[in-house]
C-alpha cells in the first residue's frame, strides 16, 4: 500500500539505495549465466593456444583492393580485433579504419547462410549438391559463348581456377569490373610511361602536387601512400615536404595539404599545361615538341580558365622549379571526364617535363606468374557485358565481387538488361542489390574464414604474394569458399585434373608447394615451407623492374577548353568517394557508418556538400533537403555548407543509399551513383564520373544534421582560437 | 557497501520490497540493514566456510571428479587438479582440457572403455566435437578475476597443495561428480580474503594481504 503522501523525491532516495542494492547483487545477476553459458573447449589444440590469451594469425585484408597484410588476434576460437602486418611491405603493420571493420563484415548477421534458388518472389534454401548440380546443368544446356563471368579485381590462384574453369567451357568471356577504379589513369600511365601502375614514391619527393588524388584516404593504396606520406613530411634530412592538392571538391589529402587550390572543374590538364609553359619560361629545359603544344597557355589565359589565381600559378613555378625531384600525381578528380585522358596524360608530361620519371615515378616489377596477376578492372567491361545481355547473348551469367545492379548508373538501365539473363549465379556475402536479381545466390566464406592468393596491383617492393588463411572456423555450415566453388565446378568438367584435391585448401597447397623454388622456399621441405609461408602471410618473389620509357612527348595532345555553361544544369556534381564506404559494398558494417566523414562529420547518412556562395545562391542552409537533379535521374538529401569545394559543384558521396544489402545500410542515404550521366571518356570510354550536370532545388523539408562537430560548425564555437591566414599570404616557397 | 556478500543483498534486496509498505521509514531502515550487513562481514571469515551452493549444472558427461582426483582410500585416483585444468597456472581463466587430453589416457584405459560415459566420450572425439561443456562458475563481465596469480602464489610461491589452493574458491570438487559451485563468488567475499594477512611465501614470518585496488577486479 503506497500512501499518497509519498513524493517523487522521497521515491527517488529509496530507489537510491535500491539501486546501490542492485549493483551489488549483480544487477540480479543477468551477467552470471552459470549452469546455462557453453564454456569453449577444443577437440584438439595446439599447445601455445590457451584460453583467454590472443593467438595472431596472418592474412590478407579484403575491405578494399589494397591488399594490405593483417594479423587477426585469436581468442576461444574466435577473432576479436585485426592488426596490420609488419611483414607485408605494403602497410607495415599499419591499419586503416575500413580494415578495422572487416570483424563487421564476417560477424554481420546478415550474411547469406546456405545456398538459395529463386522461387517466384523468394530464394528458397537448397543444399550445395543440387546447387552446383544445377549450375552443371545450365552450362551444359548452352553454348559457351553466352557464358559470361562478371568479377571485380582479381587475383592469385582464384584468378587461375576461373581461368581454367572458363577454358574448361570454352568461353573466354571474363568480365572484370570495379565501380570506383583509377582506370582512365591506367591507360594515360601506359602510354606515358610504359606501364599502367609505376611506384610512386612520395618519401623521396620534394614537392606534390596532386591533381585530386586522395592518396591519405581511398586511392589506390592509402595505408601505404600515408606511410611515405609521413616520411615526405619528416624526412630523414629534415627537410619538410611541400603538398599542393589542385581539385574542385577538397579531399583528406586537400584537408592536409600545405595549398589547397580550387579550380574549375575539368581544368586540370589547361593548369597542367601552364605549369609547363611557365617553367619552361622560368628556364626549364622542355623539348621543343612539348613547348610548341604549351605555348599558348599563358598563366594568364591559364588563370582565366581554371580560376587559380596568376598569383598562385607563379608560387608553384617558382616551388616546383626550386625543389626537385618532385612528384605530380593525377588523381580520379582530374580523371573523371569525358576529356578525362587527356588531362591524365597532360599531368604525365608535367611529371616528365620535372624529370622525375626514374626518381619519384619508379619501374614496378614484373610478376613472376601471369596467370596470377592481378586482373584490373574497369567500367567499358561493364557496358560490354550489358551491351551483350541487352542483345540476349548471355544465357548463363556468373557474377562475384562486385554489385553492378547498385553502382552502374541508371542510364545503363543494367537491372532491366539482366532480366534477360535465363540464368544468373550471384556469389554473395549479403542479399544485395544484384543478388536480388540473381535465380542462384550461393553465399560466400567471409575473408576471415576463407583461404585465398591474393597479388595486389600496387606492390611496395618487388612483387609480392599475399596469404589469406582462415582465421576462425567457419561462423555457418552452409557457406563455402569462392575457392571451393570454382573447384567443385571445375570438377564436373576436368574430372581427372582436379579429382584429387579434396578442398580448394589442398589444392592451395599443393600448387604453392610445388612451386616453392619460385616461391623462395627451395631449400627446405614441404612442411615447412608451408608452415612458414602462413605464418609470415606474404611470400616476396623475385621480379625484375618492367622497362620505363620517360621520353616526354606532347604528340597528338589536346585539352580542350573549360566547359561552357549549361543553365538548365548549372552545376557539376562530384560523387565523393569515401575512406570508409568507396563503392559501397561496406555499407552494412555500422562501424563505417558511425565514423565521422573526416572533413563534414557527418554519420549515418548522404549529404550534397556545397559552398557557402552556392548556398546562398540556391537560398539554402545547413539541414535543407534538396533535390539534386541529373538528365539521368534525381536524388534528395540534406544540405551541407562547406567552403572546401568549387562554388561551381556540389558533391555527393558514394556508398549509401542501398535498397537491400542488410539492416545497417538499407535505406541509409541515397546512391549517387544512380543519377550519373552516361558520358564516356573518349579514349577509353570508360565512365567520365565527374561529367554529370545537375540542377539542385529546395525541396521542402530542413532537417538537423547528425554529425560531430559543434553546433556552429567549422568555426570554433564563432570564436577564432586558432591563427588564421589567409591562403594569399603564405608563401610556401619561402617557408621551405 | 562492498562488504555485502550476494546473499546478504538478496536479503536486502528482499527487504527493500517489504518496505516499500513502509515508505516513511524507508531510507531508515536501509540505512540500518546497511550498516549491520556491513558490521557482519566485518566478522572475520574463515576461508573455506561461507558455502553458498550454486544450481546444480547438467552436464553432457556426468564427469566424476571424485575418481579421478579423489583419495586413493576413497578409489580416487589423486590425479593433480593441473593435470586436466592446465590453464589455469597460464591465463586469467582455467579453461577446458581439449578433448584429445581425456582421450590421451582413455584409449589406453580398457577397464571402462564400454561404460555409458566413456563410449559417448569417444562418440564425440569420433565425430571430432568439442563437449559442449557448460559453466559452473561464472563472474559478471565487470569483474577479472585472475587464475594464474592465485595458482602461482599459492601453489608455486606458497607450496600450498593444489586441491587446497584451488578448493579456497572451488571447494572440495575431488569429492563430487560433476562440479558444483560451492562458494558465493561475491565481491564480499573474495575481499573478506583479501583483507587477511597471509604470509608472504612458505618460509618467510613476513605477512601482507591480498590487493584491495578496485582496479584488480574492475579492468
Amino acid at each position: 500500500m503506497i500512501e499518497n503522501s509519498f513524493n517523487r523525491r522521497g521515491f527517488l532516495k529509496v530507489l537510491g539505495w535500491g539501486g546501490a542494492t542492485v549493483a551489488l547483487s549483480g544487477c540480479g545477476n543477468t551477467s552470471v549465466e552459470d549452469g546455462k553459458e557453453f564454456v569453449t573447449s577444443y577437440v584438439q589444440t595446439a599447445d601455445y593456444i590457451i584460453p583467454s590469451i590472443g593467438t595472431y594469425f596472418n592474412s590478407t585484408c579484403a575491405q578494399c583492393d589494397a591488399g594490405c597484410g593483417i594479423m587477426g588476434r585469436v581468442r576461444e576460437g574466435r577473432v576479436l580485433k585485426l592488426e596490420g602486418n609488419p611483414k607485408s611491405s605494403i602497410n607495415n603493420g599499419k591499419m586503416c579504419g575500413l580494415g578495422q571493420a572487416g570483424v563487421q563484415a564476417h560477424y554481420n548477421p546478415d550474411r547469406i547462410r546456405e545456398p538459395l534458388l529463386r522461387n517466384g518472389d523468394k530464394g528458397e534454401a537448397i543444399t550445395w549438391e543440387k546447387a552446383l548440380g544445377l549450375i552443371n546443368e545450365k552450362v551444359g544446356g548452352v553454348k559457351a559463348e553466352n557464358i559470361a563471368f562478371l568479377t571485380g579485381g582479381i587475383s592469385g590462384h582464384v584468378k587461375a581456377l576461373l581461368k581454367n574453369y572458363l577454358d574448361a567451357l570454352g568461353s573466354g568471356h571474363h568480365y572484370v569490373y570495379e565501380a570506383v577504379a583509377p582506370s582512365i589513369m591506367r591507360a594515360a600511365n601506359k602510354k606515358a610511361y610504359g606501364t599502367e601502375m609505376p611506384r610512386l614514391r612520395l618519401d623521396k619527393a620534394k614537392v606534390i602536387v596532386s591533381f585530386g588524388a586522395d592518396f591519405l584516404g581511398a586511392w589506390i593504396s592509402p595505408v601505404h601512400f600515408s606511410q611515405q606520406y609521413a616520411r615526405f613530411r619528416k624526412a630523414d634530412n629534415g627537410e619538410r615536404g611541400v603538398l599542393v592538392q589542385v581539385e574542385s571538391k577538397m579531399t583528406l589529402t586537400g584537408a592536409n595539404a600545405d595549398r589547397w587550390l580550387a579550380i574549375r572543374p575539368g581544368t586540370e590538364g589547361i593548369l597542367a599545361l601552364g605549369l609547363i609553359n611557365a617553367l619552361a619560361a622560368a628556364g626549364l629545359s622542355v623539348p621543343e615538341d612539348v613547348a610548341a603544344v604549351v605555348r599558348e597557355y599563358t598563366t594568364d589565359r591559364v588563370s582565366k580558365d581554371t580560376g587559380v589565381s596568376t598569383e598562385h600559378i607563379g608560387r608553384l613555378v617558382a616551388l616546383l622549379k626550386e625543389r626537385s625531384p618532385s612528384l605530380v600525381i593525377a588523381g580520379s578528380a582530374a580523371e573523371g571526364y569525358a576529356h578525362g585522358s587527356q588531362n591524365a596524360t597532360a599531368i604525365a608530361l608535367l611529371n616528365q617535363v620535372l624529370g622525375n620519371v626514374g626518381k619519384t615515378v619508379e619501374a614496378p616489377s614484373s610478376i613472376p606468374f601471369p596467370q596470377m596477376a592481378p586482373a584490373t578492372g574497369n567500367r567499358f567491361a561493364l557496358q560490354s557485358l550489358n551491351d551483350n545481355m541487352a542483345q540476349d547473348k548471355v544465357k548463363v551469367l556468373f557474377s562475384y565481387g562486385v554489385n553492378p545492379v547498385f553502382t552502374a548508373p541508371a542510364s545503363m538501365k543494367l537491372k532491366e538488361n539482366l532480366k534477360k539473363v535465363p540464368f544468373k549465379v550471384v556469389f554473395a556475402h549479403y542479399m544485395d542489390e544484384t543478388a536480388l536479381e540473381a535465380d542462384l545466390v550461393l553465399p560466400l566464406n567471409s575473408a576471415l574464414e576463407d583461404w585465398a592468393t591474393v597479388m595486389p596491383e600496387y606492390v611496395a617492393e618487388g612483387a609480392q604474394l599475399n596469404i589469406q588463411q582462415p582465421l576462425m572456423e567457419k561462423l555457418y555450415p552452409g557457406t563455402l569458399g569462392v575457392g571451393d566453388i570454382l573447384l567443385a565446378l571445375l570438377k564436373q568438367r576436368r574430372p581427372d585434373e582436379y579429382k584429387g584435391y579434396e578442398d580448394f585448401y589442398s589444392y592451395l597447397r599443393s600448387a604453392m608447394v610445388s612451386n616453392k623454388g619460385a616461391l623462395g622456399g627451395s631449400a627446405t621441405d614441404d612442411d615447412t615451407f608451408w608452415d612458414a609461408t602462413l605464418s609470415h602471410g606474404v611470400v616476396k618473389l623475385a621480379g625484375t623492374p618492367v622497362n620505363m620509357s620517360g621520353n616526354p612527348s606532347a604528340k597528338g595532345l589536346v585539352v580542350p577548353g573549360p566547359f561552357t555553361e549549361d543553365s538548365a544544369y548549372p552545376f557539376h556534381l562530384i560523387p565523393a568517394v569515401s575512406a570508409s564506404l568507396r563503392d559501397g559494398r561496406n555499407a552494412n558494417e555500422p562501424w563505417l557508418q558511425e565514423s565521422p566523414d573526416p572533413l563534414t562529420t557527418i554519420v549515418w547518412d548522404s549529404w550534397v556538400e556545397m559552398h557557402p556562395k552556392t548556398a546562398a545562391k540556391l537560398g539554402v542552409v545547413e539541414g535543407d533537403i534538396v533535390e539534386v537533379a541529373s538528365k539521368s535521374g534525381a536524388i534528395k538529401a540534406q544540405v551541407y555548407v562547406f567552403t572546401g569545394i568549387h562554388p561551381d559543384v556540389i558533391s555527393v558521396p558514394l556508398g549509401n543509399g542501398h535498397e537491400a544489402l542488410g539492416r545497417y545500410a538499407k535505406g541509409v542515404g541515397v546512391n549517387a551513383f544512380k543519377i550519373l550521366d552516361s558520358v564516356f571518356d573518349k579514349e577509353t570510354g570508360e565512365l567520365a564520373m565527374h561529367e554529370t550536370r545537375v540542377k539542385v532545388s529546395k525541396a521542402g523539408q530542413r532537417v538537423v544534421i547528425v554529425k560531430d562537430e559543434g553546433p556552429a560548425g567549422g568555426n570554433q564555437m564563432g570564436r577564432k582560437i586558432a591563427v588564421r591566414m589567409s591562403s594569399n599570404k603564405v608563401n610556401l616557397s619561402e617557408e621551405v | 557497501m562492498s562488504m555485502l556478500s550476494r546473499r546478504q543483498s538478496n536479503c536486502l534486496l528482499g527487504e527493500l520490497l517489504t518496505m516499500y509498505c513502509f515508505l516513511r521509514f524507508s531510507i531508515l531502515l536501509v540505512g540500518l540493514i546497511f550498516s549491520a550487513g556491513s558490521y557482519a562481514v566485518n566478522a572475520a571469515q574463515p576461508l573455506t566456510t561461507a558455502d553458498d551452493l550454486g544450481p546444480k549444472v547438467e552436464q553432457p558427461i556426468e564427469f566424476p571428479h571424485d575418481r579421478h582426483a579423489g583419495d586413493a582410500a576413497k578409489g580416487g585416483m589423486q590425479i593433480n587438479c593441473m593435470y586436466c585444468h592446465t590453464y589455469a597456472r597460464r591465463s586469467i581463466v582455467a579453461g577446458i582440457p581439449p578433448l584429445q587430453k581425456c582421450i590421451g589416457c582413455h584409449q589406453n584405459i580398457e577397464s571402462v572403455r564400454e561404460t555409458p560415459r566413456i563410449k559417448k566420450l569417444f562418440e564425440y572425439w569420433e565425430a571430432k566435437k568439442a563437449v559442449p561443456w557448460k559453466k559452473v562458475h561464472d563472474l559478471p563481465d565487470f569483474v577479472r578475476f585472475n587464475h594464474e596469480r592465485h595458482i602461482q602464489r599459492f601453489v608455486f610461491a606458497q607450496n600450498k597443495p593444489v586441491q587446497e589452493a584451488c578448493g579456497y574458491c572451488h571447494g572440495d570438487v575431488k569429492t563430487m561428480t560433476v562440479a558444483r559451485r560451492q562458494k558465493p563468488l561475491s565481491m564480499g567475499w573474495c575481499v573478506s580474503c583479501h583483507q587477511k594477512d597471509h604470509p608472504v611465501d612458505a618460509t618467510s614470518t613476513k605477512t601482507t594481504h591480498g590487493p584491495n585496488d578496485c582496479w584488480q577486479c574492475h579492468k
